[in-house]
């Protein structure tokens, strides 16, 4: 069951890719693409890199170095899209708080620098692999480097909202959840690939990497489809009325 | 090896922490914010004098420098218990103004977002005066401005005061004690 080229990994391999460009559908015909246009390009574009990779993979006459060559470009340009998404979830957080849109984006800057810092000296150390496998550890190296920004960014972005009690919506909230789940545990997977763990059974890692994702397309299927309850707030009960008293000694402190 | 290792252990603390933080997110929007008993009263002339920098020239011309030093870090100490109540209820009033804003009803939506907007500018302030407090603490001749946190709490009462007004007439909010 859990080997390369079963039934499980094929499925795990096209499976979220499948419900992905599903999703993709779903959000165009509800105008949710219009409200997050980063997010519904990723999807899009993860579901054609995917498929065109399974393609690459299957064709006999495409060359494993081929592939992999493919590989490395698609998540070249899956990783800015990836941070771009990142951006979007921010812009939305951000939008209607003016108040702190400023701190938000220097801060926000000098978090991505930082873990740019990290992620480089990170994949400076990594063990040069076999020569023969270049291409492959290079590919592991590059995913090891974008999952440790990508996770980073998101953790920040949490930490950032619940530091200042902000509400996210549940669009916003299951977009940043679904991709900080994903980041987090492709970071530890790929990190233990391009260290060179678990030698000759890195396809146990590629299960992990896929039903994660698989888990992570429910997700955003949940909260970007499933309406969200409406909100009944009460009037909130207020303690006594002390207004007077409380005008009356603000007024003499603004006269000082 | 050992690099893998410490980005596997971060990795699952940061998947630890993003879930954590998502359910108490979920769970807060589903409870309905309420001031009760979460606001604390802050008295504003009194955090007030203790800012005033005269006092502070005052203490420093009348007392010995290792004296001085002492009086200054128990004011700052002081100082920090404010800014901190002041910060929290800042944060109290973010939720109150964001489900607020979520309830969608426009009699109090301008309010509730002039209270959000308010509260953040706050609690940002009562973040930056806690840290050059404590930098005080160490340097106690410097000097710092938390000034602006009492302003913005001031005003922030004001939008609190609005808000509560809009929603529950016969009511207040009551951010500051006399």
């Amino acid at each position: 069951m859990l080997q390369p080229h079963s039934f499980l990994w094929h499925y795990l391999w096209l499976g979220p890719q499948v419900l992905q460009a599903a999703l993709a559908v779903l959000l165009w015909r509800r105008g949710l693409h219009r409200q997050f246009p980063v997010f519904f390009a990723y999807l899009v574009f993860e579901a054609i890199e995917a498929f065109t990779l399974y393609g690459m993979d299957v064709l006999p006459s495409v060359s494993t170095g081929t592939w992999w060559l493919a590989c490395l470009v698609g998540l070249v340009i899956e990783g800015f899209v990836r941070l771009a998404v990142i951006g979007e979830l921010f812009f939305h957080l951000l939008r209607s708080r003016p108040a702190i849109a400023k701190v938000g984006s220097r801060l926000i800057s000098g978090t991505g620098a930082v873990l740019v810092l990290i992620a480089t000296l990170a994949a400076a150390n990594v063990p040069v692999g076999d020569p023969q496998f270049q291409m492959v550890s290079r590919a592991q190296i590059l995913q090891q480097t974008l999952y440790m920004i990508e996770c980073g960014l998101i953790l920040f972005l949490f930490l950032f909202v619940a530091c200042f009690r902000l509400t996210w919506d549940k669009a916003t909230l299951g977009i940043g959840l679904g991709r900080g789940i994903s980041a987090s545990v492709h970071l530890a997977t790929w990190a233990v690939m391009a260290n060179g763990g678990l030698a000759h059974r890195y396809y146990l890692l590629d299960f992990v990497n896929m039903a994660t994702y698989h888990l992570c397309v429910l997700i955003w299927f949940y909260f970007l489809l499933v309406p969200q309850k409406s909100v009944t707030t009460s009037t909130v009960p207020l303690p006594e009325n002390n207004l007077d008293v409380w005008n009356r000694e603000l007024e003499r402190l603004l006269q000082q | 090896m050992n690099l893998a290792i410490v980005i596997v252990i971060a990795a699952a603390l940061a998947l630890g922490i993003i879930l954590r933080l998502a359910v108490t997110q979920t769970l807060q929007v589903k409870r309905n914010a309420s001031l009760d008993g979460t606001i604390r009263p802050i008295d504003i002339e009194a955090f007030r004098n203790l800012i005033n920098p005269a006092e502070d020239d005052y203490l420093r011309r009348r007392l010995p420098p290792a004296q001085f030093r002492t009086v200054r870090r128990v004011r700052l100490r002081a100082m920090a218990a404010y800014v901190q109540a002041a910060g929290r209820n800042a944060a109290v009033l973010v939720s109150v103004g964001e489900a607020a804003m979520a309830s969608g009803d426009p009699r109090f939506a301008a309010a509730a977002h002039q209270l959000v907007n308010d509260a953040l500018l706050l609690r940002r302030n009562a973040t930056v005066a806690l840290m050059r407090i404590y930098l005080a603490l160490a340097w106690p001749y410097s000097e710092f401005a938390a000034v602006r946190v009492v302003d913005r709490y001031e005003q922030l009462s004001g939008a609190a005061m609005l808000l509560g007004r809009l929603r529950n007439p016969a009511a207040a909010v009551r951010l500051s004690s006399i």
